[in-house]
C-alpha cells in the first residue's frame, strides 16, 4: 500500500515533469515547422503563433499551480496516511525509512523541480524573446505583403490600361485597315486609269517615234552636210597648220639667225679684243724687233758673261784647291807648331848657353887665360892640383876619421869619468848634508850643554843664596834672575824650533821640485816619442805612396769598348756637322740666286705675264665702267659721278649749267639727298616727291621732265 | 755521403764561371740602373730568384761576352786582381763613376784539393747564389744615393791584370783612372770559397 501510495505520489510529482518533457518536443517541432512555414503563408504563421501562445499559457499554468501545490499537499497526505493506519514496529521502521527516503527523494525532487522551474523560466524568457522577434518578423511580413499587394494592384491597373490600349490599338488597326482598303481600291482604280493612260501614251509615243524618225532622217541629212563642211574645214585646217609650220620654221630660222647674229657679234667682240691684243702684239713685236736689233749686243754680252762664268768656275776650282792646300797647310802648321816651340826653346837655350859661355870666357880672361889651350892647360894644372888636393883631403879625412874615433873614445872616457864624477859629487853632497846635519846636532848639543851649564850655575847660585842667608830682597832678586834665565832658555828653544821648522819646509820644497823636474823630463821624453812616431808614420806613408806609384798590375781594356765607340761616333758627328756648316756658310756667301736660274727666269716670266694680265684687266675694267656710265647717261638722263666715299654727284642731261647738280650719300638704310644750292631751287619737287612720295626715282624723273619741257620750250621760243 | 760530397765540389773553372756570371749580371744591372741605355733595350729575366735586366743591344752583348770569356781565362790563371766598370762623360772623357769588382783568390778546401789533385772548393751553390742575390739587390739600391747622370755617358771595363800577363788581340793597355772628389761605397762581398768578390762603387761627388 505504502508502495502504491508512494508510487502515486511519485506519479503525482512526476506528472508535471512528464508533461513538460512531453510538451517540449512539440514545441521544438513547432518552431521547426514555424521556421519552415515562415515564408509560406500568413495563415500558417498565425496558427503557429496561436499554438505557441496557448502552449505558453498552459506551461505557465503548469509551472505556477501544479508544481508548487503538490509539495504541500504531499506532506499533508503522508501525515494523514501515517495517522490512519497503525503501523507495526517493523513496518513503522520501514515506513520511517521509506519516509526518510521519500523525504530525501522529495527534497531531491524539489531541487529538481526548482531546477526545472529555472529552466522553465529561462525557456519562457527565450520564448518571449523569440515571440517578440517573430512578431516583428510578422509585422515586417505584413508590411511586405501590403507592399506586394499594392504593387499587384498597380500591376493590375497597368494590365488594365494595357488591355485598354490594346483594344484601342485593335480598333485603330481596324480603322486603318478599312482606310487602307479604301485607299487600295482607289489606287487600283488609279492603276487602271494609268493603264489606260499608258495605252494611250503608247499610241501617242508610237506616233512621236515615227515623227522622230522623220526628224532623225532630216538630221542625218544635215549631219552629212555638216560632215562635208567639216571635211572642207579640215582641209583648211591642214592648210593653216602647214602655214603655221612654215611660220614656226621661219621663227626658228629667225632665232637661228638671231643666234648667229649674236655669235657674230660675239665674234666681232672677240675679234675686236683680238685686234686689241694684236695691237699689243704689234707693240710687243716692235719692242721685240728693237730687242732683236740689240741681239748682237746681247750675244756679245752673253759670250762675255760665259767667259766670266768660266773664269769664276776656275776660280771656284782654284778656291777648292786652295782650301785643300790651306787645310794641308794648317795640318802642317799644327804639326810644325811643336817643332817651332822646340826651336824657340832651343834658341832660348842657345842664348842662355852663349851668355854662360861669355861668362866663362870673362872668367877665363880674368884668370889671364886667353886661349882654349891655355885654359885646358890651366884646367889640367888645376885638375892635378885638385887631385893632389883631393889626395890630401882623403888623407886628412882619414886622419879626421881617426881623430873622430879618438874623440869618440875620449868622449866615452870623459862620459865615464863624468858619470863617476857625478857619483862622487852625489856622495859628496850626501856627506855634506850629513856634515851639515851633524854640525847642527853639534850646535844643538853645545847649546844644550850651555843651557845645562847655565842651569847648573843657577843651581849653584841658589845654593849659595840659600847658603848665604834668607833675605827677602835677595830671594826676590834671585827669583827674578831665575825667571830671566828661564825665559832665555825658552827663547833659545823657540829659535831652535823655528830653525828646525825651516829646514823641514825647505826639504819639502826640494822634494816637490824634484818631482816637477821628473815630470818635466817625462813629458820631454814623451814629446820625443811623438816626434819619433811621426817620423815613422811619414816614412811609412812615403813607403805606401811608393808602393802605389809602382803598380804591380797593368790596366787592360778592350779596344772596341762602348766608350771608344761613342767617342768615335761623336767625333764623326762633329766633323759632319762642321762640314755641313762650312758648306752652308759657303752657300750663304755665294748667294741663293745661283742655285736655280731657270726657276728664277720662269718666275720672272710669270710675273711679267701676270702684270700684263693685270694691265689688260684694268683697261677692260675702265672701258666697261665708261661704257656703263654712258649707257646710264643715255638711258636715264643722268650722269653719275662718285665724288668720294659713299658720295655721288648726279647731273641731268638737260641741265642748263654744270653747277646744276645734286649730291646723294649712301647710308646704311638707303640713299639720302644732300642739301646743295641747286637743290634749294627745286623745293617744290623736293616737297612733293621726296617728302610726300618718298621716292627718289620719281623725283629725278620729274626733274628730267621739268628740264626737258623747259629746254624744248626754249627751243620753241627760239624757233 | 759520396753524393753529398760531389754535389758541393766547386772546381776552379766553375768558380770562375760563377764570378763571370755575376759580373755579367752586375754590369748589365749597373747599365740599366744608371740609365746609360734606354730601358726598353733591356729584357727582364729571372736569376738567383730575382728579376734581373739584361741588355738586348747586340753591341753591348758582344762586348760583354768577349770581355768575360777573356776575363774567365785570366781569373782561372789568377792573373786578374780587379775589374773596373767605368762610366765616363763622352764629351770630355771625364770619369764620373767607377765600379770596382775586386777578385781575391782563396785556398778552398785544401784536404779535398789534395785528394782530387786540383784546387776545389766545397761551398753550397745555393748559399753562393743567396750571397750574390744580396749583392745584386744592393746594386739595385745604389741608385738612391748615386748622383744623377745628366749628360751623355758611356762605359768601359778596365781589367787590372798582373804585369806578366800577355795582351791578347783586340786588347790594349789603358791609362789608370782617377776620380776627383771621390766617394767610396763598399757593397757586400761574396765568396765561392775559391774566389772572393768585393764590389765597390766610387763616384764623383758634385758640390
Amino acid at each position: 500500500m505504502a508502495k502504491e501510495g508512494d508510487m502515486s505520489l511519485f506519479n503525482d510529482v512526476l506528472e508535471p515533469f512528464r508533461r513538460v518533457i512531453n510538451t517540449d518536443p512539440p514545441k521544438e517541432k513547432l518552431s521547426a515547422s514555424l521556421k519552415l512555414n515562415f515564408s509560406d503563408s500568413n495563415q500558417s504563421l498565425k496558427e503557429g503563433l496561436s499554438n505557441l501562445l496557448s502552449l505558453g499559457k498552459r506551461k505557465s499554468s503548469i509551472g505556477m499551480g501544479d508544481v508548487s501545490t503538490p509539495d504541500k499537499r504531499m506532506r499533508t497526505e503522508s501525515t494523514s496516511n501515517a495517522g490512519s493506519v497503525p503501523p507495526s514496529p517493523w513496518e513503522a521502521k520501514k515506513m520511517k525509512i521509506d519516509l526518510i527516503a521519500a523525504k530525501a527523494q522529495i527534497t531531491r525532487l524539489e531541487a529538481r523541480v526548482n531546477h526545472q522551474h529555472t529552466i522553465r523560466k529561462e525557456m519562457q524568457i527565450l520564448f518571449e524573446e523569440e515571440k517578440g522577434s517573430l512578431i516583428e518578423q510578422h509585422k515586417r511580413d505584413e508590411r511586405a505583403l501590403a507592399d506586394m499587394e499594392e504593387r499587384l494592384q498597380v500591376i493590375r491597373r497597368r494590365e488594365q490600361e494595357l488591355k485598354d490600349e490594346f483594344s484601342d490599338a485593335v480598333k485603330e488597326h481596324k480603322e486603318m485597315k478599312a482606310n487602307w482598303d479604301k485607299d487600295k481600291s482607289e489606287l487600283l482604280k488609279q492603276i487602271a486609269e494609268l493603264k489606260d493612260k499608258l495605252l494611250e501614251a503608247n499610241v501617242s509615243s508610237k506616233d512621236q517615234l515615227s515623227e522622230m524618225k522623220k526628224d532623225m532622217d532630216e538630221l542625218l541629212q544635215a549631219l552629212e552636210g555638216a560632215q562635208s563642211e567639216v571635211d572642207i574645214l579640215k582641209k583648211e585646217v591642214a592648210k593653216q597648220t602647214s602655214r603655221a609650220e612654215q611660220c614656226t620654221s621661219l621663227r626658228t630660222q629667225l632665232e637661228k639667225q638671231t643666234f648667229e647674229l649674236q655669235q657674230v657679234t660675239n665674234k666681232l667682240k672677240e675679234l675686236e679684243y683680238e685686234k686689241d691684243s694684236y695691237k699689243d702684239w704689234q707693240q710687243q713685236s716692235k719692242t721685240a724687233q728693237k730687242r732683236l736689233s740689240n741681239m748682237a749686243e746681247l750675244e756679245k754680252e752673253v759670250t762675255r758673261l760665259r767667259a766670266n762664268e768660266r773664269s769664276l768656275r776656275d776660280a771656284v776650282c782654284n778656291k777648292l784647291l786652295l782650301e785643300e792646300q790651306v787645310h794641308v797647310l794648317t795640318t802642317k802648321v799644327e804639326a810644325l807648331q811643336p817643332v817651332q816651340q822646340k826651336l824657340h826653346d832651343a834658341k832660348v837655350k842657345i842664348a842662355s848657353l852663349e851668355t854662360a859661355l861669355e861668362e866663362w870666357k870673362t872668367a877665363a880672361r880674368n884668370h889671364g887665360v886667353e886661349n882654349a889651350r891655355a885654359l885646358s892647360s890651366a884646367l889640367e894644372a888645376a885638375l892635378t892640383s885638385q887631385l893632389t888636393a883631393t889626395a890630401g883631403c882623403s888623407e886628412a879625412q882619414s886622419k879626421l876619421a881617426q881623430l873622430t874615433e879618438e874623440v869618440a873614445t875620449a868622449k866615452y872616457e870623459r862620459d865615464k869619468t863624468a858619470t863617476k864624477l857625478n857619483d862622487l859629487q852625489t856622495v859628496r853632497k850626501n856627506q855634506e848634508s850629513l856634515i851639515h846635519r851633524l854640525q847642527k846636532r853639534l850646535l844643538l848639543v853645545t847649546r844644550e850643554r850651555d843651557s845645562y851649564r847655565q842651569q847648573l850655575d843657577c843651581y849653584e847660585k841658589e845654593l849659595t843664596v840659600t847658603l848665604s842667608g834668607e833675605g827677602g830682597v835677595g830671594g826676590a832678586a834671585l827669583a827674578a834672575a831665575r825667571v830671566e834665565q828661564l825665559e832665555k832658555s825658552l827663547q833659545a828653544y823657540r829659535d831652535l824650533l823655528a830653525s828646525l821648522d825651516q829646514t823641514a819646509h825647505t826639504k819639502q820644497v826640494e822634494s816637490l821640485r824634484a818631482e816637477v823636474s821628473k815630470w818635466r823630463e817625462e813629458a820631454e821624453s814623451l814629446r820625443r816619442d811623438v816626434l819619433k812616431l811621426q817620423a815613422q808614420r811619414d816614412v811609412l806613408q812615403a813607403h805606401l805612396e811608393r808602393l802605389h806609384a809602382q803598380p804591380a798590375t797593368k790596366v787592360l781594356h778592350m779596344m772596341d769598348n762602348p766608350a771608344a765607340a761613342a767617342q768615335k761616333q761623336i767625333q764623326t758627328d762633329l766633323e759632319a756637322a762642321q762640314e755641313e756648316i762650312k758648306r752652308l756658310t759657303a752657300a750663304l756667301r755665294e748667294g741663293g740666286n745661283v742655285a736655280c736660274p731657270e726657276e728664277m727666269q720662269q718666275l720672272k716670266q710669270q710675273l711679267e705675264n701676270s702684270r700684263i694680265k693685270l694691265k689688260r684687266m684694268k683697261e677692260e675694267y675702265t672701258s666697261c665702267a665708261q661704257e656703263y656710265k654712258d649707257v646710264v647717261y643715255m638711258l636715264l638722263g643722268y650722269k653719275i659721278d662718285r665724288t668720294g666715299h659713299n658720295n655721288y654727284r648726279i647731273s641731268n642731261m638737260y641741265a642748263e649749267s654744270a653747277e646744276e647738280y645734286l649730291t646723294f650719300t649712301l647710308c646704311e638704310d638707303g640713299i639720302e639727298m644732300v642739301q646743295t644750292d641747286y637743290a634749294e631751287t627745286l623745293s617744290e619737287l623736293v616737297e612733293l616727291h621726296l617728302q610726300h612720295h618718298h621716292s627718289i626715282p620719281v623725283f629725278l624723273s620729274a626733274l628730267t621732265m621739268n628740264l626737258f619741257t623747259r629746254t624744248t620750250m626754249q627751243q620753241d621760243a627760239h624757233e | 755521403m759520396s753524393q753529398q760530397q760531389t754535389k758541393n765540389i766547386i772546381t776552379l773553372r766553375g768558380s770562375a764561371q760563377i764570378i763571370c756570371e755575376y759580373l755579367k749580371f752586375a754590369m748589365n744591372s749597373v747599365l740599366f740602373q744608371r740609365g746609360l741605355y734606354p730601358a726598353e733595350t733591356f729584357k727582364a729575366e729571372q736569376h738567383y730568384g730575382i728579376t734581373l735586366l739584361l741588355s738586348e743591344d747586340a753591341q753591348i752583348k758582344n762586348f760583354l761576352t768577349n770581355l768575360l770569356t777573356q776575363s774567365e781565362e785570366w781569373i782561372v790563371n789568377k792573373k786578374v786582381s780587379k775589374l773596373s766598370l767605368i762610366i765616363l762623360d763622352v764629351a770630355n772623357k771625364e770619369v764620373l763613376e767607377c765600379w770596382d769588382f775586386k777578385v781575391e783568390y782563396e785556398e778552398g778546401d785544401t784536404a779535398l784539393s789534395k785528394e782530387r789533385n786540383e784546387t776545389v772548393g766545397n761551398k753550397d751553390l745555393k748559399k753562393i747564389q743567396q750571397e750574390i742575390r744580396d749583392v745584386m739587390l744592393q746594386v739595385a739600391a745604389t741608385i738612391s744615393y748615386l748622383p744623377f747622370l745628366d749628360r751623355r755617358c758611356s762605359f768601359d771595363v778596365l781589367v787590372h791584370a798582373k804585369t806578366d800577363c800577355d795582351i791578347p788581340e783586340q786588347w790594349a793597355e789603358a791609362e789608370p783612372i782617377s776620380i776627383t772628389n771621390a766617394q767610396n761605397v763598399q757593397l757586400k762581398s761574396f765568396t765561392t770559397s775559391l774566389h772572393k768578390m768585393e764590389t765597390v762603387v766610387t763616384y764623383k761627388l758634385f758640390d
